[in-house]
């Protein structure tokens, strides 16, 4: 072949164009990709809204609600209470939104595209996940702002108000953006495993939603031990004070007394998990 | 130029492509003909590094795709199955995939241009028609100004106009260009008028490779089958100028420039024993037909000037006639 190497003509010289593949270039392509989909703006909008107006609603049903003694709920008084009710729904909406950022590209085709622009794979699979994570966490700082600042402003003559100057508030106010970015992440990751839609955002559903109640309530000991380090149940360890923890673990069955960031790193090693062999995966595969 | 040394596909049990040997040069159009199912389109998967060869590798320019610093200024891939996502508007499409190579808004424009989407690439490709997809997927290709267009049944779906278009496009970019295009299509028609050189390929084998002119003369000139036990001397004296006889297997001869009534009486007139006289012909499509379909012995013929010669010959013997001329 070294004679024909020889003949082939370099009029066309590629050397001189500035076009280059890069990191930096590929979170560039990832950010358009993920912003111009109809998917991005309904899950984020669903988010934005479900959450902000929960936060509302339930401060709302809070302050009306009958007091312990009186046969009411018992953390009517919590401020974080409502915030952590609108989470655990409005996860979902970011859980949907995480499986479709990679899912989508599989049902379309768009990812044979994708995979040929960026023929190491790798790369593309990292800049989606950042940009998924940014764009969540940047929405959830959004939603948990509007809605403790709402909460105050009708709720903190009823002595329902987030008080922004304990520092003990800053951390589950953050970790709640944290917690909701990275269950995005763990939805992309099962959905960059599974590369279907439907079977990612079921899986990871049925994770959120439906184990922690079935492991809760069912009475064997296996489960009952399981619990703790659901991948919803432990991050969300990260949006409670350190008051709320101990509560918590005094009331453990099993006397877990995990901290808030140690069920945070119970969620991200599921994500490391996932995200890891979807990683092998990707490399191996034919696409 | 893409380089492929045995390269070979196996899915579960089927072997889609079977330790195939090729080189596309630049400068040319290079057709890539077969039957659908022949390992067209996952030779092209395999080129770009969506499907993984089983056996053998294949380069271009030297190198695997994926090692290229800049893969779409290398090759510009339109494959068979539709690549975009459905609810994403052409344009954006088409800036999302330049923005990987830092290729601007510019040059994304340039394309739309070209390929005449100017009018819907604010238009959500879900309600594309085939040939405006087919357009987008063309778009795609171009857009990083590529060395090497590697495009899958381009043509498909495409109105007149735009059939006119690829094929004016594809052979000014290689003969004004110097670039190197791998055209993939089943119609031997417009192969005919587009590619300067064929590689036929069925059953994941190539079956002949050569210049389109030798490929399409091979596969079309009358060619007559003589199998005899004298097969030597009767070589001998059928060859002269206007007549050549190739020796294909033990005790048969393929002449070219001789009709099967000549060859008969030349035979008889020598007394020479003969056990099979076929005169054999065909139009464009039967020659492609011929060539593709595994029971015809055309592939045992190396094309002439070619270094890769086309796999082992296993003739099927056709039923055996004799004297006549069967036109």
């Amino acid at each position: 072949m070294s004679t024909a190497v020889a003949t082939e003509p370099h009029r066309h010289a590629t050397a001189e164009k500035p076009y280059r593949l890069s990191f930096a270039h590929l979170l560039r392509g990832e950010w358009i990709k993920f912003w111009s989909v109809r998917s991005t703006i309904w899950t984020l909008g669903v988010f934005l809204v479900a959450t902000v107006g929960l936060v509302v609603l339930i401060s709302l049903a809070y302050v009306n609600a009958p007091s312990p003694e009186q046969g009411g709920p018992p953390d009517a008084s919590d401020a974080l209470g409502p915030l952590m009710f609108a989470v655990t729904l409005g996860q979902l909406a970011v859980a949907v939104l995480g499986a479709l950022t990679i899912t989508s590209e599989y049902t379309t085709g768009m990812i044979r595209s994708s995979l040929t622009a960026a023929p190491k794979r790798l790369p593309v699979l990292w800049s989606k996940a950042i940009v998924l994570v940014v764009a969540v966490f940047g929405a959830a700082l959004v939603a948990v702002a509007a809605g403790t600042a709402l909460q105050s402003l009708f709720f903190d003559s009823k002595g329902l108000s987030v008080d922004f100057s304990d520092p003990d508030m800053i951390r589950p106010l953050v970790g709640t953006a944290v917690y909701l970015a990275t269950i995005a992440l763990f939805s992309f990751a099962l959905g960059a495993l599974m590369r279907h839609s439907a079977a990612a955002i079921a899986t990871v559903l049925g994770l959120l939603l439906v184990a922690p109640i079935l492991f809760g309530s069912i009475p064997w000991k296996p489960l009952t031990y399981m619990f703790p380090f659901l991948p919803g149940v432990a991050g969300q360890q990260l949006t409670q004070t350190d008051a709320q923890l101990e509560v918590a673990a005094a009331s453990s069955p099993i006397g877990a007394d995990l901290t808030a960031w140690q069920g945070y790193g119970v969620l991200v090693l599921w994500v490391v998990v996932v995200l890891g062999v979807a990683a092998i995966l990707l490399k191996k595969r034919d696409a | 130029m893409i380089e492929a040394h045995d390269l070979t596909k196996r899915y579960g049990t089927k072997l889609a492509v079977d330790g195939i040997s090729f080189t596309v040069q630049p400068g040319r159009v290079t057709g890539f003909l077969g039957p659908n199912g022949a390992g067209k389109s996952t030779t092209m998967r395999m080129i770009v590094g969506l499907d993984k060869p089983t056996h053998g590798s294949v380069t271009v320019n030297g190198k695997r795709y994926a090692e290229h610093h800049s893969p779409l200024t290398q090759v510009g891939a339109l494959l068979e199955a539709k690549a975009v996502h459905t609810g994403r508007s052409a344009r954006n499409h088409l800036r999302a995939i330049a923005a990987t190579h830092g290729i601007g808004d510019k040059r994304v424009n340039e394309v739309i241009s070209m390929t005449g989407l100017d009018t819907v690439a604010k238009r959500r490709v879900g309600g594309f028609s085939l040939g405006m997809g087919q357009r987008l997927g063309i778009a795609a290709a171009l857009v990083g100004d590529p060395q090497t267009l590697i495009l899958d049944e381009p043509v498909n779906g495409l109105d007149p106009e735009g059939v006119l278009w690829v094929r004016n496009l594809v052979k000014y970019l290689a003969a004004s260009e110097g670039r190197t295009i791998f055209l993939s299509s089943h119609l031997m028609s417009e192969m005919a008028v587009t590619a300067d050189h064929l590689i036929v390929i069925g059953r994941g084998k190539i079956i002949a490779d050569g210049p389109v002119d030798s490929v399409i003369a091979q596969a079309t000139r009358a060619t007559v089958r003589v199998r005899s036990p004298q097969a030597t001397d009767l070589a001998a004296r059928l060859a002269g100028p206007a007549v050549t006889v190739t020796p294909a297997e033990d005790g048969l001869l393929e002449i070219h420039g001789a009709t099967a009534v000549e060859v008969g009486e030349i035979a008889a007139k020598h007394g020479f024993v003969l056990h099979e006289l076929t005169p054999m012909s065909g139009s464009l499509e039967e020659a492609y037909m011929s060539l593709t379909s595994e029971s015809v012995e055309y592939h045992s013929a190396a094309l002439p000037g070619e270094e890769s010669a086309p796999h082992g010959a296993h003739a099927a013997t056709a039923a055996p006639t004799t004297g006549e001329d069967a036109r």
